[in-house]
């Protein structure tokens, strides 16, 4: 066994003093450091590749042997959810068409005009501490650096480093993440509530039998669409089977001024009524990633009661900004936990991210530059 | 100076590095235990630091931190300095023993190991990372020790081969040992 020395001693602290000099050309930017990264990447392109095809099978043992129970959960919670989507997927596509019209009209920007490129995930942080994922698109797409990246569920983090064919993703739950959204008013609670509705010309004795309505305020934000995806439903809509099923019905639609219209009218003892989701702007702050297994949350809010009560279920989106580096109207996620600090320094509410984050396969890099560099 | 490259571990640490590095990134970001990642790399500087002291140790752990900060695009040299750590503790402790047995070797690779995930988000505060010390540390470290801790019986026979280190070399150090590396 090696024995402690002087000289050995003097090796290992010009090593460290080594590192901290190409900390410090890194750090600065060289481009000599950026090349060789390219390069080093070319060389490990194909050993990984390699390495990849001879572990599946062991990769795939060990997820079939830990991930079946979360398999099933998530399969029996994902059918219920394509059921409620299902069901409101024509409104909310009316509803974002003509939402988008209206925008084109008023000569608004709209997200769904913003280009887009379509990335595959070809790997993961190798560390514990950074949520860095890595795509295959790189300068040669467009790909710069700070650059929104999103799936069809919502935003999943910024472009923060570029290579020629690949790219590194940071994800919103990065302790290093920051961004600025705006809190929506959104469902509050998402269970279904349950009220009562006269449907016209009936009488008491004729209400008795006529069925109740189950009315649920849709969360679909018409601003809210993707860039270059297709309209996404996210609310709810209850349909509530009339007592006797051959009775014809009463629908009632809603404009997005919240004023309903008759849409069909017949004799009916039932009535379905849908409200469209009221996206006021309740606050705006700034999301913070926390690390690994720790829910992103919003900072810096006011919580003035008087304006608007910040509550669990309430939407969060990009608040955009000339300096910001995501346009707004990127859906995020809804508030999933509130909590109350002493003296002004407002709440801080945990957001549960639309994307899951631990299975991407294919994201979107929005091709979006800040106001401000594109006005230079 | 060819010939003392050719000659030298260098040329066994690199390739070995570039198979480890490719194993980092793709069946070990998959086989999490209780969601931390287990750190081959960090584990192998060191059972190097074990295996040959901690000189070697921290050779091996810089030569494999700025090949992990070169393909993970961390800062160059950030993985470095904690990899050399891990090294030079997991070589400073088997001053501890002459001829370390396989369990005594396991508990040097684990402690040097956790000492390079500890330096990690120390190294970040270094660099002006804001809060780099993930609440979840207290469970990665002794994660990543024990996971190293189990993997030496396969790296420091490794160490071993890529030092060039013949088994009486294992006992007493060769002489002017300081300058092989």
């Amino acid at each position: 066994m090696a024995i402690y020395s002087v000289g050995r001693r003097r090796v290992i602290i010009a090593l460290l003093l080594t590192s901290a000099l190409l900390l410090t050309l890194d750090l600065r930017g060289n481009p000599l450091i950026d090349r060789a990264r390219d390069g080093f990447s070319e060389v490990m392109d194909p050993i990984e590749a390699a390495t990849g095809v001879v572990t599946t099978p062991i990769v795939r043992t060990w997820r079939a042997v830990n991930d079946i129970d979360d398999l099933e959960r998530e399969n029996a919670e994902l059918r219920d959810q394509l059921d409620r989507m299902v069901g409101t997927q024509a409104s909310a596509e009316s509803s974002i068409i003509e939402a988008q019209e209206l925008r084109a009209l008023f000569n608004l920007p709209s997200l769904s005009g913003i280009d887009t490129e379509v990335a595959k995930v070809i790997g993961r942080a190798a560390n514990n501490l950074d949520q860095v994922i890595e795509i295959d698109k790189g300068s040669t797409s467009s790909i710069a650096i700070g650059m929104p990246v999103v799936n069809q569920a919502g935003l999943i983090g910024r472009v923060t480093k570029v290579n020629r064919t690949t790219s590194l993703v940071m994800l919103i739950t990065d302790s290093r993440y920051r961004v600025a959204v705006k809190v929506l008013a959104g469902e509050g609670d998402p269970s279904p509530t349950t009220v009562a509705t006269t449907p016209s010309g009936l009488t008491d004795d004729e209400l008795g039998d006529a069925a109740t309505t189950t009315t649920s305020a849709p969360s679909v934000n018409p601003d809210t669409t993707l860039p270059g995806s297709s309209p996404f439903p996210g609310g709810t809509t209850t349909t509530t089977l009339p007592p006797d099923e051959s009775a014809p019905t009463t629908t009632v639609a809603a404009d997005d001024s919240g004023e309903t219209a008759a849409v069909t009218t017949t004799t009916t003892t039932t009535t379905t009524t849908t409200i469209p989701g009221s996206a006021v702007e309740k606050e705006f702050g700034a999301l913070e990633g926390r690390g690994r297994g720790f829910p992103p949350q919003v900072r810096f809010l006011q919580d003035n009661p008087t304006i608007a009560v910040l509550e669990v279920g309430d939407l969060v989106e990009t608040a955009g900004g000339s300096e910001s580096l995501a346009p707004p109207g990127i859906p995020i996620g809804r508030v999933a936990n509130r909590a109350d600090r002493s003296g002004s320094g407002g709440p801080l509410l945990d957001v549960d991210p639309h994307a899951d984050l631990s299975q991407l396969g294919f994201v979107r890099v929005v091709l979006y530059k800040p106001l401000s560099e594109v006005e230079q | 100076m060819l010939a003392a490259f050719v000659q030298g571990p260098l040329v066994r640490i690199i390739p070995v590095g570039m198979v480890l590095l490719a194993l980092q990134r793709t069946i070990f970001v998959e086989l999490q235990v209780n969601g931390v990642i287990l750190q081959v790399m960090v584990a192998f500087a060191a059972a190097a630091g074990a295996a040959g002291g901690s000189e070697r140790g921290a050779v091996v752990g810089f030569v494999l931190g700025v090949m992990y900060d070169l393909a993970e695009g961390t800062p160059l040299g950030s993985s470095a300095v904690a990899f050399t750590v891990a090294g030079a503790v997991g070589g400073l402790l088997a001053l501890f023993a002459a001829d370390p047995q396989w369990w005594l070797a396991m508990i040097f690779t684990g402690l040097g190991a956790a000492a390079g995930e500890l330096m990690t988000p120390v190294v970040r505060l270094f660099i002006g990372e804001s809060d780099p010390f993930d609440p979840r540390l207290r469970e990665i470290v002794p994660i990543v020790a024990v996971g190293a801790a189990l993997m030496s019986p396969l790296l420091v026979p490794l160490a071993r081969w890529c030092l060039r280190m013949k088994k009486a070399e294992w006992k007493v150090p060769p002489a002017g040992e300081g300058s092989t590396v």
